[in-house]
């Protein structure tokens, strides 16, 4: 059986800088993959990779075994491929309605009514309901991530590429934005999620993968990808060294 | 109202539909349409009214106002901020000149004259599709620098000194100020509709959604070279169409005229003022401009230095013009081409909602897509207004 996301030796340069070295990689329909990496370890490019936003020096990225390599992040979209910003881009003079509606229209492929319904329905799990004809420019922080993924979610995707959605907010909101991922993974959504916020993404991936200087340096269960040296070495100096290692532990607790 | 709800949770499992009414504006616009008939009507009337002095004049505001708004498509939604909008000027006012020649009557020419530019602007989009910014300015600017140098050199056209389209002219003054009137005044009327049509279509969520950050609309799913594309053929079009009638109204074309850049600074120049990024912009900042230019024309140095303190004003003060400026303090729209999602509070009174989902409730998928009913009506409910 095809995989739904392939990537096939994905390599990405900008000038000497490797963001993707011999990226390869496979995502089943309903899998919910975490990422994790210190900063400029090429985690946004990844998306960029696998959304369209880039174009790899060589390589190949398959949408159920498809190759979308040459489609652009439109076509890749109308495909099933939404994502969203790790710093969001709402249209700031569109209503929150009208940036949804955008989505579910063009990504969706959906007219009239049934591209109401569904920005509509959107915005009400998203928890957008009541902010549906306010311009999106004067959301804030934690609104903007919502209609991050409110768009992605429009455009009905078979893949959900979440990019630090949890990050800048307070513990009950990453909770919240944790239980709307968990609920569309359920629907068999599969989801690729980056973020620095660990707790949110340790408690809720059964899978975590590492990305380091470009390749993926870990790729497993959290706590075994957490306790590998390798991993350990490259967040080793910073904050995120000890609360690796108590995330670490806890893991190994609730598995035991 | 209407059962989308049941529908939509077929063709889409994964989402439980709340029912929706979605309407173009909040408040109903019918006024603004009965206002806007009223005013063609009034301005068609005029050339039996007022001396031919005002309607050249009008003639003049209306080209300009044709200009601004095909620039507002291009730079203010589509995000192409083009300072080659002269080529397409100086193409439509020689095509109404070539058609002349082999015997087309001028007003006959007009609209072929949109066509022929039109056409042209097809392989500069071409040319220019994969620019931006200040590149995409400089290389359309280029693009029209060639269009004049190649039409310029055609001796049959009159080379650099210009031609004259009066021996082609059959009418009395009096008459022919009349009609190229209300060839502007269609023409004018054609603009501003095309645009209204664009923006309210489906392709006007992707371009208002461009305006904004295009590489996110990208990744929503939106077709936006396509929609780029269509905005570049039409202010061709417009543009030609402004070059036509200025080749009629003034009797005579001459290439430093008709592709000279200070057309495209003009129709800058009335779309930042008026309110760049909205359909009523550029028709009060062509006004702006044109009640400016006959009260300060005459003083040379200081007509100039007002104009530039307006723009610096506006930049600083009003970065969506004064359009912006009103429609946010009053909050109106003459132009719906938004979406109003209802409240559900606010939808309609209990008793009239029919017999199915309850709002807010969870809608079980039917059995069979076919099989969800649709009571009469419905085709109304949801995009009445």
């Amino acid at each position: 059986m095809t995989a739904l996301l392939e990537l096939d030796r994905i390599t990405k340069r900008f000038g000497s800088v490797v963001v993707a070295d011999g990226l390869s990689l496979a995502v089943g329909a309903g899998d919910i993959v975490g990422i994790v990496g210190p900063n400029g370890a090429g985690k946004t490019s990844l998306f960029g990779l696998i959304g369209g936003d880039l174009a790899p020096n060589s390589g190949e990225v398959r949408l159920e075994g498809r190759p979308v390599t040459r489609l652009d992040a439109s076509a890749r979209c109308r495909l099933g491929i939404g994502r969203t910003y790790q710093v969001p881009r709402p249209f700031v003079d569109m209503t929150v309605f009208e940036n949804v509606l955008m989505a579910a229209q063009q990504g969706g492929g959906q007219r009239r009514r049934l591209s109401y319904a569904r920005a509509a329905a959107v915005l009400e799990r998203t928890g957008l309901g009541n902010d549906a004809n306010v311009p999106a420019g004067r959301l804030g922080l934690l609104s903007r991530k919502r209609l991050e993924m409110a768009r992605a979610l429009a455009t009905a995707p078979r893949l959900l590429l979440l990019d630090e959605v949890a990050g800048g907010l307070t513990d009950p909101e990453v909770a919240e934005l944790v239980t709307i991922v968990t609920s569309v993974r359920d629907e068999g959504v599969a989801v690729l999620w980056i973020e620095h916020v660990l707790r949110a993404l340790t408690a809720s991936v059964p899978r975590l993968i590492c990305l380091a200087g470009g390749s993926f340096i870990g790729d497993g269960a959290p706590a075994e990808v957490l306790a590998e040296p390798a991993v350990r070495e490259v967040f080793l100096g910073t904050e995120v060294t000890t609360s690796l290692a108590g995330l670490a532990g806890e893991a190994a607790r609730e598995d035991a | 109202m209407s059962t989308t709800g049941s529908r939509a949770a077929a063709l889409v499992p994964a989402f439980t539909a709340p029912d929706v009414r979605v309407t173009r504006s909040r408040r109903s616009t019918v006024w603004v349409a009965a206002v806007a008939v009223v005013l063609v009507a009034v301005l068609a009337y005029l050339p039996y009214l007022v001396y031919s002095g005002t309607t050249s004049l009008l003639v003049n505001v209306f080209i300009l106002m044709i200009m601004a708004s095909m620039w507002n498509l291009l730079a203010g939604y589509a995000g192409l901020v083009s300072v080659g909008q002269q080529g397409f000027v100086g193409i439509g006012a020689y095509a109404v000149v070539v058609f002349a020649q082999h015997g087309v009557d001028v007003f006959v020419a007009l609209p072929l004259a949109m066509l022929v530019s039109g056409i042209v602007g097809i392989p500069v989009w071409w040319l220019l599709r994969r620019l931006r910014t200040a590149y995409f300015a400089i290389a359309s600017w280029v693009v029209a620098s060639v269009l004049a140098a190649i039409v310029t050199s055609i001796s049959s056209l009159g080379s650099g000194t210009g031609i004259s389209l009066l021996p082609y002219l059959n009418f009395s003054a009096t008459l022919l100020g009349a009609i190229t009137y209300w060839a502007a005044l269609t023409v004018l009327v054609a603009a501003l509709a095309a645009g209204y049509l664009l923006l309210r279509g489906r392709g006007g969520l992707v371009l208002t959604a461009v305006r904004d950050d295009e590489i996110a609309a990208r990744s929503a799913g939106g077709r936006v070279g396509r929609v780029q594309r269509l905005v570049f053929v039409v202010a061709a079009i417009g543009c030609g169409g402004a070059g036509a009638l200025l080749a009629i109204s003034q009797i005579f074309v001459q290439g430093s005229n008709v592709f000279n850049v200070s057309w495209s600074a003009e129709m800058i120049f009335a779309t930042i003022i008026g309110g760049i990024g909205s359909i009523e912009g550029p028709i009060i900042g062509a006004i702006i401009y044109y009640v400016i230019y006959e009260t300060l024309g005459n003083y040379g140095t200081w007509y100039f230095i007002v104009l530039g303190v307006i723009a610096m004003a506006v930049a600083i003060w009003a970065r969506r013009g004064l359009w912006g400026l009103v429609a946010d303090r009053f909050n109106i729209r003459i132009f719906p081409v938004g979406y109003y999602l209802w409240p559900r509070a606010d939808m309609v009174p209990a008793a009239s909602v029919p017999p199915g989902p309850v709002p807010g409730t969870p809608v079980p998928p039917p059995a069979a897509p076919a099989a969800s009913p649709s009571p009469a009506g419905e085709e109304l409910g949801a995009d009445g207004g």
